[in-house]
């Protein structure tokens, strides 16, 4: 601040001093100041930058910014498609009713377990072109096989191991397990299994041009499991650890054959239509009631919450 | 009048890397508590109430405004929050009620709160976001910098009523005190 006085003080001092002559100067007489002095305004020492910055840039961005060295992500047009896995359940098998219900030793029981997949053209079909391009396989160490994959990928679900649950379920199945699951903790344990896997089901789709071969092959499985799904809090929400449930699963494995470093990977289940309904969550929840009009009521004596149709669906 | 260099006086560079170590203008660390997973609990612990962190950033508004009413929803229950908020005249009501019922709708959601009735506000607080500077004239050439100010606000909701505040009359302050005062004793005395 004494700068600007400092300067403004000089350059009188010094038209003052040019105007003295000599003689004048001892007499210490001073003339007028001339009115002509250049006195600066209040000198800005702070400008803020949205002030200079008006001046738009000129010249070519695109070469200033590769000069720079500033690298920005090209923007991607095309969405991947992932083509080790196909997207759904092609053909799917529909399990008989009442399945697992009957007891073994009656009559209907032994037709139930003694049904050969023979009975299906189609699925021997299938059998055999995968033989022909994995000629170990078998419907008995399959069956085996599918039962620990069901296993080891549900235990790498536990510990949420994301490379192991990827070489283990399809790129279908992946999200379908582990959505919503990122911040939950799942305690879940395989008790035993009650009836030997059995395959039920084959089917060898080719994929959008023909000789590209997927095979899918549904495996029943009748076993005991315990599950114990906390939230994030460490609450239980669903099941319990001790009380094992005896489940009835047709899981579906799938396998891309023309790719020789394809693996048996599990792709989906199916539920059958006339499945038991599950445990409730240990939660309330609002289901929204009709839409109504300012002039209704609503009729809560009479009203039905709507339940679901009971349709087979995969998973 | 030239700024003599004290080297003394100024920071020195190893002085300079322990500041400014934690925040800064990049920071999400209230959005990142909410991804802490928490062990399961044992069957005998007491229930742990479910918590919501939330906020919204670079709110057009002044900080010191946006305490005021920071600090009026503080301990109230969601319901009773939004309700005052609803019908406050400042600009800050409206945003911080938009932000309580996001913050209560997530909780429902995402975070497995069963009623959303039962939450209540833990933590509401006001943080300074990112200023602008602008030159505000003045007379005779003088002119002044003024700030465009933007504020951040921070909520937490925890599901369960809210805690009793024991209210504490005047009589009782003054009893205290008295008591404070008979309670002074000389020590080591015969």
């Amino acid at each position: 601040m004494a700068m600007p006085m400092r300067r403004t003080l000089v350059v009188l001092h010094r038209a003052t001093c040019r105007r003295l002559t000599n003689a004048e100067a001892s007499l210490d007489v001073r003339q007028p100041v001339p009115l002509f002095v250049p006195v600066r305004t209040k000198k800005r020492y702070f400008i803020p930058p949205a002030v200079r910055a008006r001046a738009k840039p000129e010249g070519n961005m695109e070469a200033k910014a590769r000069a720079a060295g500033i690298v920005n992500r090209q923007e991607n047009y095309e969405r991947p498609i992932n083509i080790s896995c196909t997207a759904g359940i092609f053909d799917p098998y529909i399990p008989p009713e009442g399945d697992a219900r009957l007891s073994t030793l009656s009559k209907e029981g032994l037709k139930q377990r003694g049904e050969q997949i023979k009975q299906s053209a189609s699925s021997q079909l299938a059998i055999r072109k995968i033989k022909e391009h994995d000629s170990l396989f078998t419907t008995k160490t399959f069956a085996e096989r599918a039962q620990e994959i069901f296993v080891e990928a549900h235990n790498a679900l536990t510990q949420f191991n994301k490379q192991k649950i990827h070489s283990l379920v399809t790129e279908r199945c992946y999200p379908e397990m582990t959505r919503g699951n990122r911040f939950k903790t799942i305690h879940w344990s395989f008790v035993e299994s009650l009836e030997p896997p059995r395959v039920v089901h084959a089917r060898c789709p080719d994929m959008v041009s023909k000789g590209n071969l997927y095979a899918q092959v549904t495996v029943r499985m009748h076993s005991k499991q315990t599950l114990a799904v906390y939230d994030r809090f460490g609450r239980l929400m669903l099941g319990s650890e001790e009380q094992p449930k005896d489940v009835l699963e047709y899981l579906v494995i799938e396998r891309h054959l023309v790719n020789p470093y394809g693996q048996w990977r599990l792709h989906g289940k199916i539920v059958p239509s006339w499945a038991p309904a599950k445990d409730p969550i240990i939660k309330t929840v609002m289901i929204p009631g009709p839409k109504l009009s300012a002039v209704q009521e609503l009729d809560a004596v009479n009203f039905e919450v709507p339940k679901p149709e009971a349709v087979q669906w995969y998973k | 009048m030239s700024a003599v260099f004290h080297w003394r006086l100024q920071v020195r560079p190893q002085q300079l890397s322990c500041l400014h170590t934690s925040a800064s203008l990049e920071s999400k660390e209230w959005e990142k508590k909410n991804k802490k997973v928490f062990p399961p609990q044992l069957p005998d612990e007491p229930r742990r109430p479910a918590e919501v962190h939330h906020s919204r950033r670079q709110i057009k508004y002044s900080k010191d405004k946006m305490w005021y009413l920071a600090k009026m929803i503080r301990g109230m229950s969601v319901d009773e929050a939004v309700a005052q908020l609803e019908f406050n005249d400042k600009k800050g009501a409206r945003i911080m009620k938009e932000v309580i019922l996001e913050a209560q709708e997530m909780a429902v959601k995402h975070h497995n709160v069963e009623y959303k009735s039962n939450l209540y506000v833990a933590e509401s607080y006001s943080g300074k976001g990112t200023y602008l500077k602008r030159i505000r004239y003045h007379g005779r050439g003088m002119f002044g910098i003024m700030d465009k100010v933007n504020c951040h606000y921070f909520v937490k909701l925890v599901e369960g009523s809210p805690p009793k505040t024991e209210e504490r009359t005047s009589l009782d302050h003054a009893k205290e005190y008295v008591q404070h005062l008979k309670n002074r004793t000389i020590i080591h005395s015969l």
